[in-house]
This record gives C-alpha cells, structure tokens and sequence, in this order.
C-alpha cells in the first residue's frame, strides 16, 4: 500500500500549508512529508522489481515497474527540492525579495505542482494522465513567474502557451488511440492496461498517425527540440528549487508519458517506426542544444539547455531499443535528475549571491562560496560524464549499445557532441569557479540544509556510479520484457 | 441534422479566422461552443444517455455561458486596444482558412479510407476547427487572441472525440472540463499581469528573453 503514501502526503501538505501560518515550520515538515514519500517510494520499487508483478487498485491506479521507478526518481529530487527550499526561501526573506505571505503560497504551490507530478506515473487511464501532465503546467507556470519581474512574467507566458498548445496535440493523439480502439469492435476505454494487450489488432495506420501527434504533443512538455522553446526561459526564471523539479523530473514525466504509448505503439506496429522517430527527436535535440550550449552566457540557460541535451541523449537510448540502451536509457533518467537538480541548486545559491546571471559577470565561487563551489565542480564534471560519476556509466551503456547494435553513425554523433558539450561545459565554468573575487565581494556563508540538499545528491551521483560496476546483468532483461515482451 | 450542426460550426470558425476585433472573436467562439452544445445534446437524446446530458450541460456553462463572459470582462478592465493585431489580413486568412479545409478533408480520407463518408466528414470537420485554431494562435498577435485560439483547438477535439469515438469515458470529460476551466482562469490571471508589467498584451513585443 505504499502508493496510498506517496500520493497522499502531498495532498495533506496541500492542506497542512492551508492551515498552518509558520513559514518556517512548513519547510520542515516538507522535508518530514517528502522524506516518508521518499522512503515508501523505494519499499514501492523493491517491492514491484523483486516480484515483478502489476498492482492495480480499482483499475485507476496501474503500477509497474516503469511507474515505480519514475515514481522514485521524481521522489528523490523532490525530498532535495524540499530541504533546499528551506534555506533558500529563508534567504530570500532575510534580503526582503519575499514576504512572508508569499512564502507560504509557495509551499502551497510547491505541494500542489508534486501532488501532480506524483500522479502522472501512477494513474492507469491515458486521458487522467493528460489531466495530470496538464496540472503540472499549469500549477508550475505560477512558480516560474513567482518573482513577478517583466522577465518571470514573460517566462510564464510563453511556457503556459507553448505547452498547451502541446498537449492540445497529445491530446489529440489520446483520443485517436482511443478511436483506433474503439473501431476495432472493442468497448470503449482509455485504460492502458486494457489497450496494451490488444494492440496487435489495433488499425497500424492510425496508431502511427497518432503517435507521431503524441511525440509532438507530449515532446514539447519533454523540452524535445524543435519544441523546446520554452524551456530555457522558464529555467532560467523559476525559483532556484523548481528550476531544479522542472528540468530534473517534469521533463522526465512527459517523457513517461511517450513511453506508455510508445509501448502500444510498438507492440501494434513494430519497433523501427517508433526507434526512427525516437532517434531523430534525440539527435536533432542533442545537435540544436550544443549549438546554443556553446555561445551561452546566462548560467541557468545553459543548465537548461543541457537538459534539453540530456532528454536527446535518453530518447536516443530508448530509440536504439537493445535491452542494454533501454537499461542505459532509464539509468540516464535517473542519473540526469539528480546531477542536473544538484546543478540548478548550486546555480541558485550563486544567483542570489552575485545576483547576476551572467557568467562573464561570476567569478571566484570557489572563494565566495566554498561549499557550493566544490560542489558545483563536482557536479560539473558528474554532469559532463566523467567516470566514476553515474552519467558515464549510463552514457557509456547507450554507446555501447549503440556500436553493438551496428548503428555506428549515431554512436559517432554522441560521441563527437558529448565532446563538444565537455568541452564548452569545462571552458564556462573554470572562468567563473576560479578567478578573482569581484570587487565589494565578501566570502558568503550558505544555510545548513542547502548542504544537507548537496550532501545527499552528491552521495547519489558517486555511490549509483560505483555500485552499477558490481551489480550483475540480470536487471538489464527485467528491462527488456518491459519493452519487447 | 448533424451535418447542418457541423455547416453550423464550420461558419462560426471561419467568422473566427476572419474577425478583425477581440469582441467578435469572443462572440464567434460562443456560437461555436453553442453548436457544439447543440450536436453534444444530440447524441445524448439519440442514445438516451445520462452522462452525455451532463457533459452537455457543463458545456454549455463552461463554454457559452462563463468563459465568453470572463473573457468580455477582461477587456473591460484592462482598456487596451482591441484590436486583434493581424499578422494576415481577413481576406488572406479566409484563403488560407479554405486551403485547411482541404487539407484536413485529404487528411481524414486518408485516415479512414474512401467509402465511410459521413466519418469523413465528421473527421475532416473535427480537424479543421483544430487547426483554425493553431492559426489564430500563431498569427493574431494579442494574449487574448491566444487564450481564444487555444479554447478553439480544444473545441475541435471535443467535436473529435463525441462525433467519431463516441465521446471519451465519463469521468475523464468532467476531469478534461475542470482543467479548462482552471487554465483559462490561470491565463487570464498572466493577461493581467502582462498588461500590469507592460502596460500592453502584444505577445509579439515580449522579447526580453532570449538565445
């Protein structure tokens, strides 16, 4: 029953924020509540990987291991996003940027846009998974427009915009599945345990119609290019902690979202229409976001840009469809959630002390804020896949994968872009973590549980990449019968 | 009947594409969703189904009733210009309005393959309000064009899903309503804001963001 925890809890919070006037005691208890969603996260995921069997509640609630382990990961950078936000909104107050009032609707709306993100992996109908995604928007555009600023407010419009208009279409998409299966004499549904098992009979030429309207649609959410171009603007703007969410788990939501109907897709048409399609989105997102990753100034652009890199990289895993890729693909997932969200959470703690985005401007972290620095240093070279940090490990599988399976170009074309994007990565940050100090500026001190926050992400970045060297090759097929069964 | 209902909407969405002012798109828009309540109605006295009769009548509320009067309200308060801002004059987008038409007549046909032609109809009616649509999203340059542009594509699956899949599963229509309704009143909140900080709602001159 650990599923009733992890999407009650933050619908409690919603009501305890509600209720309670202490701005400071609701940070703590948001880091108690994710804590318990944290933990009931992982029994969920033990339980379902070691049984390998489906949980199903009243036929609303589907859960396999697919779900369990997004479920998981949006579970870990959530409980991070909450013992940062601790410190940084208590920051925030004391330079007087917030009011008090306002940091309690931002535990409200914190609680509100999980409470969504919790349910996308969970529920089992197509059309209550498009409800979900679309709350997430809609709830995360008042966090990305939070510091009411000409720039946030702009930011906010063109994500709640671009997205919708998205989903429209992954909207539209859901309902041709829904008509593929209607005219095929079935009762009509939207479950998608109901569909998955019949769709071999399912009209192909529909269903391929439809899923290209479900990687449109659902890609922008994803921030797959040519769609992505709202996702720089709404990184950039948001709090430092739902930069962190937006970019760690909310892309990786739609992308679930892809997934399940990738699923349908593949068992009605057959893998290579849905490989191609995968990794064309991926190549081209990957190619578009060096470009921009080169010439970038803003700090938080380029962290957004990355992540539209690293949604590439995962779809192109996925694309080459070899248990070893779709294996590697899901690691990446995981991986680029927690190294990215530890990214925007450094990210933030220099924004507020430089107050500046621009990177020409930020120089000598490593002297200004000690801990941040080393952090980010570490997080850099975790971020650009250097071993033994997990995104090598992970990377190096869909390479390899990639060179096993004969599709040589496209291992090439990661190979030379990951280098470009290191190299460009490494020449931005060694001006601005070492360097001199600017003028005026003093060493700053950083609030405990912001360094709990890195702490934790950083022990997950270095322990998943050393303890995937031992693990064995069994998980790998427990992957592929979720994709090729 | 049903094809007159369709004619119906197919008017209103080309007076859509060629209205020259915020309050005639606004008036427009009510007039689709009323043909939409119409054909929703329809179908529920034709099969004698209660959800059906709910759903038309929260369409009704939703969509000719609450949001076209949210939406007046709006401009009132807001006393910008109301003009739409064409990129593409009237004429021009009544031609290109014409070339969708076409295109999704060609597209439904291939989808379900000559022979059903009511299906067709249906299909390439559903398509079009759809990407009538896009279009005024992408070319009218106002934030409240785009609000309007965005209820229309949602007006267009709505007709999609009723007339060609019978409709989607009771308790995901009300969930797909509440988030209508909640979006619109979240984007009105932005126009607000937008028209506060920048003292206009040319979503055209929002380019402070950038590379």
């Amino acid at each position: 029953m650990p599923i009733f925890f992890i999407l009650g809890v933050p619908l409690l919070l919603v009501i305890a924020c509600l209720v309670i006037k202490s701005e400071r005691f609701l940070g703590i208890l948001n880091c108690v509540g994710y804590l318990v969603v944290l933990l009931m996260s992982a029994w969920l995921l033990k339980q379902i990987a070691f049984s390998g069997v489906t949980q199903t509640f009243l036929r609303f609630i589907c859960l396999d291991i697919l779900s369990a382990f997004f479920i998981f990961v949006i579970a870990v950078v959530v409980f991070a996003a909450a013992l940062y936000s601790v410190g940084y909104l208590k920051k925030d107050l004391a330079q007087g940027v917030i009011s008090e009032k306002k940091a309690r609707t931002y535990y409200l709306l914190f609680n509100l846009f999980c409470t969504s993100m919790f349910f996308v992996p969970a529920v089992n109908n197509l059309g209550i998974l498009w409800v979900a995604i679309e709350m997430t928007t809609l709830v995360s555009a008042f966090l990305v427009g939070f510091y009411n600023k000409k720039e946030s407010v702009e930011a906010a419009w063109k994500y709640i915009i671009i997205c919708s208009v998205g989903i429209i279409f992954a909207l539209l998409g859901t309902i041709l599945f829904s008509y593929a299966f209607s005219i095929s004499g079935l009762s009509k549904s939207l479950n998608w345990s109901d569909m998955v098992p019949v769709a071999h009979i399912l009209d192909k030429n529909i269903l391929k119609i439809a899923f290209i309207f479900i990687l449109v649609g659902y890609g922008t959410k994803a921030g797959l290019a040519p769609m992505h171009t709202w996702l720089p603007d709404a990184h950039s703007q948001a709090v430092a902690p739902i930069s962190a969410l937006l970019s760690g788990v909310l892309l990786k939501t739609a992308l679930y979202a892809i997934l399940r109907f990738g699923i349908i897709v593949i068992k009605g048409v057959g893998f290579s229409y849905f490989a191609h399609l995968m990794i064309l989105f991926g190549v081209v997102s990957l190619v578009i976001s060096t470009g921009f990753i080169l010439v970038q100034k803003d700090l938080k652009r380029l962290l957004a840009y990355s992540s539209i890199e690293h949604i590439g990289i995962i779809s192109i895993g996925f694309g080459l469809g070899t248990p070893l890729a779709c294996a590697g693909a899901l690691l990446h997932v995981f991986n680029h959630a927690v190294t990215k969200s530890l990214m925007f959470f450094g990210a933030g703690n220099i924004v507020s002390v430089y107050r500046k985005h621009n990177m020409h401007a930020i120089r000598g972290v490593l002297k200004v804020l000690p801990f941040t620095g080393l952090i980010m240093l570490l997080g850099l070279f975790a971020l650009t896949g250097f071993p033994p940090c997990s995104i090598f490990i992970s990377e190096m599988m869909i390479i390899v994968a990639a060179f096993t399976k004969g599709a040589y170009l496209i291992g090439a074309i990661l190979l030379l872009f990951l280098a470009i994007i290191f190299g460009a990565f490494i020449n931005h940050f060694e001006k601005m973590l070492f360097g001199n100090i600017p003028k005026g500026m003093l060493k700053s001190g950083e609030p405990l549980s912001g360094k709990l926050a890195f702490l934790f992400l950083s022990l997950l970045i270095c322990l998943t990449g050393v303890l995937l060297l031992f693990i064995k090759g069994d998980w790998v097929w427990t992957v592929r019968k979720l994709f090729l069964s | 009947m049903q094809f007159i209902i369709l004619f119906a909407i197919l008017v209103s969405t080309y007076l859509m594409v060629i209205a020259k002012r915020t309050p005639a798109l606004i008036r427009s828009f009510r007039y689709q969703s009323f043909c939409l309540f119409l054909a929703t109605l329809m179908i529920a006295f034709h099969d004698h189904e209660l959800d059906l009769y709910v759903v038309a009548g929260l369409l009704f509320i939703l969509k000719v009733v609450f949001i076209p009067q949210l939406l007046y309200r709006t401009i009132k308060r807001i006393k910008a210009s109301q003009e739409l801002g064409l990129f593409i004059n009237p004429q021009l987008s009544l031609l290109w309005a014409l070339g969708f038409t076409y295109l999704s007549w060609a597209f439904a046909t291939s989808l379900v393959g000559r022979g059903d032609e009511a299906r067709i109809i249906m299909l390439a009616g559903a398509f079009f309000v759809v990407l009538a649509g896009l279009f005024l999203m992408i070319f009218r340059m106002t934030a409240l064009a785009q609000i309007i542009g965005l209820l229309v594509m949602e007006n267009g699956i709505f007709l999609l899903a009723s007339m060609v899949s019978g409709g989607m599963p009771f308790f995901v229509e009300i969930a797909i309503f509440f988030d209508v309704f909640v979006s619109v009143i979240i984007m009105g909140f932005f126009v607000y804001r937008i028209n506060k900080f920048f003292t206009h709602i040319d979503v055209n001159k929002l380019s402070r963001l950038k590379g």
